[in-house]
């Protein structure tokens, strides 16, 4: 952005990169770190037995982020009477097309309307998807 | 410098906005000492390129909406992944990626290397706080709808972000060599063959055979260690690149 853009931007507060923005970073860091120093101190990071392959615990589960694909490879897996071909379409490309779409979200969606009061749809498919997220990672790690 | 601070001072603002910096006299004061700015100045003219980028001016927003926590949370990812980025240095140094040796190293690190637990711990709490604030910025990112062109390829750059964070949580989440790590790679390898046509060949490659072992681990640890570290680094600077060329998204 040049300097003379300034006028144009009144909606704007600026300052500049150094100190200014250096230093609220720096504090904004340094109480970070003190989070996850007593965050590590309060809940130390777990560690179960050495790895034995050849015995499988009760319920393995992926790391929490996993989960909700993980638990919805699993209930596609309940599509199966549909034909040994339905729970790869519905687990793994529906995924696959639902992660290409946000993706690559800024060039099909041309909405030029940009408050979210004026984007309904999209704010709620955006809601249902968050939710949906929510749900399936929560149903995995009680599962 | 203050010749040619006239010489393309225009206007009053950037003359005001110069005043409010003191960069300029910082790097002065480093040039009195010749070592950094001396020779090297003269022939890449680096002081002139520092003072662009330092003293370019950020801007936030006037606005209730934007100008809160919200709009720290991509600043709070980057954080994260620095303090990933230097705990894993750390742990790196005492870290043994062998089968029989693994294990025991992780062990020792939390209970004989001083300090090696705080520094395990952090490690493992940056990281899933890490996916958690990636998220949260992506999701405020998509309810500002700040993707818009010509941020378009800054999502798409920083889906790409989000996908190498999950390759991390991933390929890191192996290394310890315990049970939860060792069945959790199982499973998740086990269903990458569920993806048609690559999904058998990925999964041969990850695990570097048929069932989780040396070579899985060689590769996690070559994947978490060297390969996402640099695409990491790379993608971040593309996507920093764009926010301070184009600035941040105008307010709702």
């Amino acid at each position: 952005m040049a300097y003379e853009d300034l006028k144009a931007y009144s909606k704007y507060g600026s300052e500049p990169f150094f100190p200014h923005h250096v230093l609220r970073q720096v504090i904004q860091f340094t109480v970070l770190f003190a989070l996850l120093i007593l965050l590590s101190y309060l809940a130390p990071a777990p560690l179960s037995p050495n790895a034995d392959p050849f015995e499988s615990p009760a319920n393995v589960k992926p790391d929490w982020f996993f989960l909700a694909a993980h638990q919805f490879l699993k209930l596609s897996e309940k599509m199966s009477f549909l034909g040994p071909w339905a729970p790869k379409v519905f687990g793994v490309l529906a995924q696959g097309v639902g992660a290409l779409a946000i993706w690559f979200l800024p060039f099909w969606d041309r909405n030029p309307e940009r408050h979210p009061s004026r984007r309904p749809t999209a704010i709620r498919i955006g809601i249902a998807m968050v939710f949906f997220f929510l749900v399936m990672t929560l149903w995995g790690h009680f599962s | 410098m203050t010749e040619e601070r006239k010489k393309d001072g225009d206007g009053g603002e950037r003359r005001e906005f110069e005043r409010r910096t003191v960069f300029t006299e910082m790097l002065n004061l480093f040039s009195l000492v010749g070592i950094l700015y001396g020779a090297l100045d003269e022939r890449l003219s680096f002081k002139e390129g520092m003072r662009k980028q330092f003293e370019k001016p950020v801007w936030f927003y006037r606005t209730r909406l934007e100008s809160n926590f919200l709009a720290c949370l991509g600043g709070i990812t980057f954080a994260l992944y620095l303090f990933q980025v230097a705990t894993g240095i750390l742990l790196l140094m005492y870290y043994r990626p062998t089968t029989a040796e693994a294990y025991r190293s992780v062990v020792e690190i939390t209970t004989q290397v001083p300090y090696g637990w705080l520094i395990r711990g952090i490690h493992r709490w940056g990281a899933n706080l890490m996916v958690v604030t990636v998220l949260l910025h992506m999701m405020r990112v998509f309810f500002t709808a700040a993707y818009r062109p010509p941020r378009d390829v800054t999502w798409v750059n920083g889906m790409l972000l989000l996908v190498l964070t999950f390759g991390f949580g991933f390929s890191g989440y192996l290394l310890p060599w315990s049970q939860a790590s060792y069945w959790a790679t199982t499973v998740g390898t086990d269903s990458m063959s569920a993806i048609p046509i690559v999904g058998d060949t990925l999964k041969y490659f990850v695990r570097g055979g048929n069932t989780v072992g040396q070579l899985a681990l060689t590769r996690s640890f070559a994947f978490h260690v060297v390969i996402l570290p640099g695409l990491m680094l790379l993608f971040l600077v593309l996507h920093f690149l764009m926010i301070r060329r184009q600035g941040i998204a105008e307010p709702l």
